[in-house]
């Protein structure tokens, strides 16, 4: 066995859990009004965990629990689960070139959420390469882990937690994008890229005003790409594109 | 939960586990390649762009507070330029979010 694929050495480990402990605040709130959803749709707390553990996306398990508890076909519930989801299809090649070979890799992309991805972009060209599968185990396992807790204390106790800290459950959740800014404010380095990057921002807070949220994410990013590349795209002679 | 509820959450989980797993697997034979043909790795350019922007749109989503007040829009603007302002002092990861959600917090707990 190659040093590659033994386990991931305990500091490395320890360097991803504390790098993602600011996803906890974010994600332990939104976990609790899922266990709260679905036990209210008629799921069990052992069915709610099921979903949280498994699927682990969440909009589309509010989406899944919804449609289920609804009465829609089981076909169309997990179509729509799986078209909200489509979105990650981008996340892992953009991590690819910073992945060293390992055997664990292909079971940790169960745990490659929006944010963990923002979270490993920043962070992984930072590390030495016999850093990397060990931070991502601890920064995917804590936030996995953290989604099911959550859903697990929203399903018992979700009702008594939203009446006695009604507040906690609005301001935890900034820190997402609290989070998000800090990842990506670093990429700020030229007008070009602060453009492409506001249209995007933009764009996408457009969206998720218009109730587009997760279709946003894509389009928002495309919108955003489609800027950049625009920028660059050459002048010929005349000011013609 | 019925034999074709939990067969419907196995078919979202599998084909979820898919959509993050099967990208990888293409780009890491892609790169591999790439690799062997040139001797250096290439990532195509669109996807290394791509990447920041999905960054971006997630944190565009998030800026859209759970109360659609003024209270809230001015939280979340004064909680963002307290988080990058401690950010370029420290260039950490925890700090700033922390002080980002203290702020969110102080501006709320005034205007409500």
């Amino acid at each position: 066995m190659s040093d590659h694929d033994s386990a991931p050495a305990a500091p490395a480990w320890l360097g991803g859990v504390r790098d993602s402990l600011p996803l906890l605040s974010g994600y332990i709130p939104v976990a609790v009004s899922f266990g709260l959803v679905a036990t209210q749709a008629g799921f069990s707390s052992l069915e709610t965990l099921a979903i949280s553990g498994l699927i682990y996306a969440g909009a589309s398990q509010f989406v899944f629990v919804g449609m289920v508890a609804g009465g829609a076909p089981l076909w169309l519930a997990v179509a729509m689960t799986l078209l909200i989801n489509l979105r990650h299809v981008v996340y892992a090649p953009n991590l690819a070139p910073w992945l060293p070979p390992s055997r664990w890799w292909p079971w940790l992309m169960h745990g490659l959420t929006d944010q963990v991805f923002a979270l490993a972009l920043a962070r992984l060209p930072q590390l030495a390469e016999r850093q990397r599968v060990g931070w991502f185990c601890g920064a995917a396992l804590l936030a996995w882990l953290s989604w099911i807790a959550g859903s697990l204390l929203g399903a018992l106790a979700g009702e008594w937690l939203m009446t006695q800290w009604p507040l906690l459950g609005e301001v935890m959740p900034f820190a997402l994008p609290a989070l998000f800014l800090v990842l990506v404010a670093p990429r700020f380095t030229s007008p070009r890229w602060a453009l492409a990057l506001c249209v995007c921002i933009i764009a996408a807070l457009a969206f998720t005003l218009g109730g587009l949220a997760n279709v946003g994410i894509p389009l928002a990013a495309a919108l955003g790409g489609l800027c950049f590349f625009t920028l660059r795209a050459p002048r010929l002679p005349g000011g013609q594109r | 939960m019925s034999i074709e509820l939990w067969i419907a959450l196995l078919a979202g989980a599998l084909g979820t586990y898919l959509i993050r797993l099967l990208p990888l697997l293409w780009m890491q034979r892609r790169l591999r390649h790439s690799r062997e043909r040139a001797g250096t790795e290439s990532m195509p350019a669109w996807l290394g762009v791509l990447g920041p922007m999905m960054i971006a749109a997630v944190l565009g989503v998030s800026l859209v507070p759970k109360t659609l007040d003024s209270s809230g829009w001015y939280a979340t603007g004064l909680g963002l330029l307290a988080t990058l302002l401690v950010w370029r002092r420290t260039r950490s990861l925890g700090l700033p979010v922390i002080v980002g959600v203290a702020s969110f917090a102080a501006v709320i707990l005034l205007l409500r």
